[in-house]
């Protein structure tokens, strides 16, 4: 009795969760002018407006450059904090891994309008500095709490025995530590890169004239036309999402940590 | 001169309560010296001090001549085999036991056979290329024993390392540890709150409480003549009484026993005790005797509780002393509670500890 429910919720929940999506894959294909499903006809026509629309293209490049540059410079921020919260208790540690928490608990759009009210009191800020600011603020927490859940695993004794072999402080972290950090490292970059990516409430706010992010071009573009570019550009992400989180786990054997 | 030599070491992570307060050892090249006591006694605190982990306060640690006492830990020769082995989880056994050679920038083919050579000793050849995540408990403290032997330190430092394996393979790696060290004939220093694993593997055992040394010897001589009740608790002496002394003969004094005077063996820091001194006697469970009825000689009693143990029964007894715990040969006749006894003693065994 208990393996048939709980076999049935299974086939709800991932009808819930596919179901949208395949719809969105199908209704791409279709030849009507607007959504429709099912889809009627079949073109690809909608996923060559999506090349064609300079809009989607320009924002796609801003939100991988975006993207690629806070993720880094989140891990290279969150490594140490993650590191030191793990290594060492301080007066206050507790209070630090609260704080650094903080961007999960609270809503982004609270973390965006907050941001946008900085920057403007800030004054001349570049819409690209504050989309990179506000974006590395909100995937750091993520860095520190992946990282030290690798961390976490590692006898922390490991050190000291580098270093009673001849290693220096240093020289022990770089050959015992961060090798067996760098699986906890690829899966903070992972997810780091796809919140920001995916971000839209952050983003919404510090968007700026001729500088958007892709989720926010997209949102802009419904409001003004529904026909099926959207559901292409949908599929193309998914696909680009997969094959992305494929490449990671098949280089570095994501799965272990996750 | 001695091989390891510390002296007055002092060591506190808070103000006026130290953790160890001047240690002093020597330890002779080749010796396997146990630091044995329970936990927070210090005995890892000179280890890691001794590593180069912890900077004493005051004291100095000398090894072979050298002042150890600021050395930076990784510029100190010593080999350190941790209670969580610590091995490097992305290394194989191979490269685990490299690393130090590594460090110290051997030649690849002379490390190669040294490692080689190390893996033999323990037993691991045939694992060179696993990780540490496929080998047992065992096997991974073996790793960590080569891996720290086989940079030929100047002192080896062992801090609790079979505490993680379970009773049966306990016995057998701490065989190997001993084989190991005598075959290398290697300084060890050897800490573990066990006595029965601080006795069978030491040359001598240090005993500490907090943060001092309580006596120091050949295991023996603490097994059978504990200098504080400290020592005499912790090795396993059962059953502990005061008593005035009667009188004093050289090695021997006189308590009262039953309304008769016993001759048991003393030992004291402050000297020979005068006649009228409080001394507290300490015996083990092994060393007395029951006799049934109330006409023999020793203490009178009465048997409360009695436990079986295969080979041997324990007696919980009652007296107008105190309740004394008794092993008796099983084969001998069975005394139900509330049996009266006599209890005698086998007092060349027992201890006056006058403190």
């Amino acid at each position: 009795m208990v393996s048939r429910w709980m076999y049935i919720s299974l086939v709800i929940l991932y009808g819930f969760l596919l179901g949208p999506f395949i719809i969105i894959f199908m209704a791409s294909f279709g030849a009507n002018a607007t959504m429709a499903f099912p889809p009627q006809g079949f073109t690809l026509d909608w996923f060559a407006n999506v090349f064609e629309t300079s809009q989607f293209i320009d924002s796609f490049w801003i939100s991988l450059q975006l993207a690629l540059l806070s993720t880094i410079v989140s891990l290279i921020m969150g490594m140490p904090v993650a590191y030191a919260l793990v290594r060492f208790r301080f007066a206050g540690s507790g209070l630090v891994e609260t704080v650094f928490s903080a961007p999960i608990l609270v809503p982004g759009l609270v973390i965006g309008f907050a941001m946008l009210n900085f920057f403007v009191l800030l004054g001349d800020t570049h819409v690209m500095t504050g989309l990179f600011i506000g974006h590395s603020a909100i995937l750091f927490p993520y860095s520190v709490r992946v990282i030290s859940a690798s961390l976490r695993n590692l006898d922390p004794y490991v050190e000291d025995a580098a270093v009673s072999l001849g290693a220096n402080r240093l020289r022990g972290f770089m050959l015992v530590v961060l090798p067996n950090m760098q699986a906890g490292i690829a899966a903070a970059f992972v997810l780091g890169f796809i919140t920001s990516f995916n971000n839209v409430p952050v983003s919404l706010f510090l968007s700026g004239p001729g500088v958007t992010t892709l989720p926010v071009s997209m949102l802009s573009y419904l409001e003004y036309y529904f026909d099926p570019t959207i559901a292409a550009l949908s599929t193309l992400l998914v696909i680009f999402t997969v094959v992305l989180v494929q490449a990671a786990e098949r280089a570095l054997g994501l799965s272990q940590f996750v | 001169m001695p091989y390891l030599e510390i002296s007055d070491l002092t060591v506190s992570y808070e103000k006026n309560k130290p953790t160890l307060e001047r240690f002093s050892l020597d330890v002779e090249q080749g010796e396997l010296v146990s630091l044995l006591g329970p936990s927070g006694c210090g005995k890892t605190t000179t280890l890691r001090s001794i590593a180069g982990f912890i900077q004493p306060d005051a004291g100095q640690i000398v090894i072979n001549g050298r002042d150890y006492t600021y050395l930076a830990p990784n510029k100190r020769d010593i080999g350190l085999v941790f209670q969580s082995y610590a091995l490097f989880p992305h290394l194989t056994v191979f490269h685990n036991v490299a690393f130090g050679l590594r460090m110290r920038r051997i030649p690849k083919k002379e490390a190669h056979s040294r490692v080689a050579k190390a893996l033999k000793m323990v037993g691991l050849e045939a694992f060179a290329d696993r990780r540490p995540a496929q080998l047992s408990g065992g096997q991974q403290q073996r790793v960590a024993l080569a891996r720290a032997t086989v940079i030929e330190p100047q002192v080896l430092l062992l801090d609790e390392p079979l505490s993680n394996l379970d009773a049966r393979l306990r016995v057998d790696m701490r065989q190997e540890i001993r084989r190991l060290q005598q075959q290398l004939g290697i300084t060890t220093l050897y800490v573990t709150h066990d006595q029965v694993e601080a006795m069978s593997i030491s040359d001598r055992v240090v005993v500490m409480n907090q943060g001092e040394i309580e006596q120091v010897g050949a295991p023996e001589t603490i097994f059978a003549a504990p200098e504080t009740a400290f020592v005499a608790d912790f090795m396993g002496f059962d059953n502990h009484f005061s008593a005035a002394v009667l009188s004093v003969q050289d090695s021997k004094l006189r308590v009262n026993w039953g309304g008769a005077p016993i001759e048991l063996p003393w030992r004291s820091k402050l000297g020979s005790p005068q006649a009228g001194a409080r001394a507290e006697i300490f015996f083990r469970a092994d060393d007395a005797r029951l006799a049934a009825g109330t006409e023999a000689n020793g203490l009178a009693g009465r048997v409360i509780l009695h436990t079986f143990h295969g080979n041997e029964r324990r007696y919980l007894v009652d007296t107008d002393v105190g309740e004394f715990s008794v092993m008796q040969d099983s084969a001998n006749e069975r005394f139900q509670p509330g049996a009266a006894v006599m209890l005698q003693p086998h007092s060349q065994k027992w201890i006056a500890i006058i403190e």
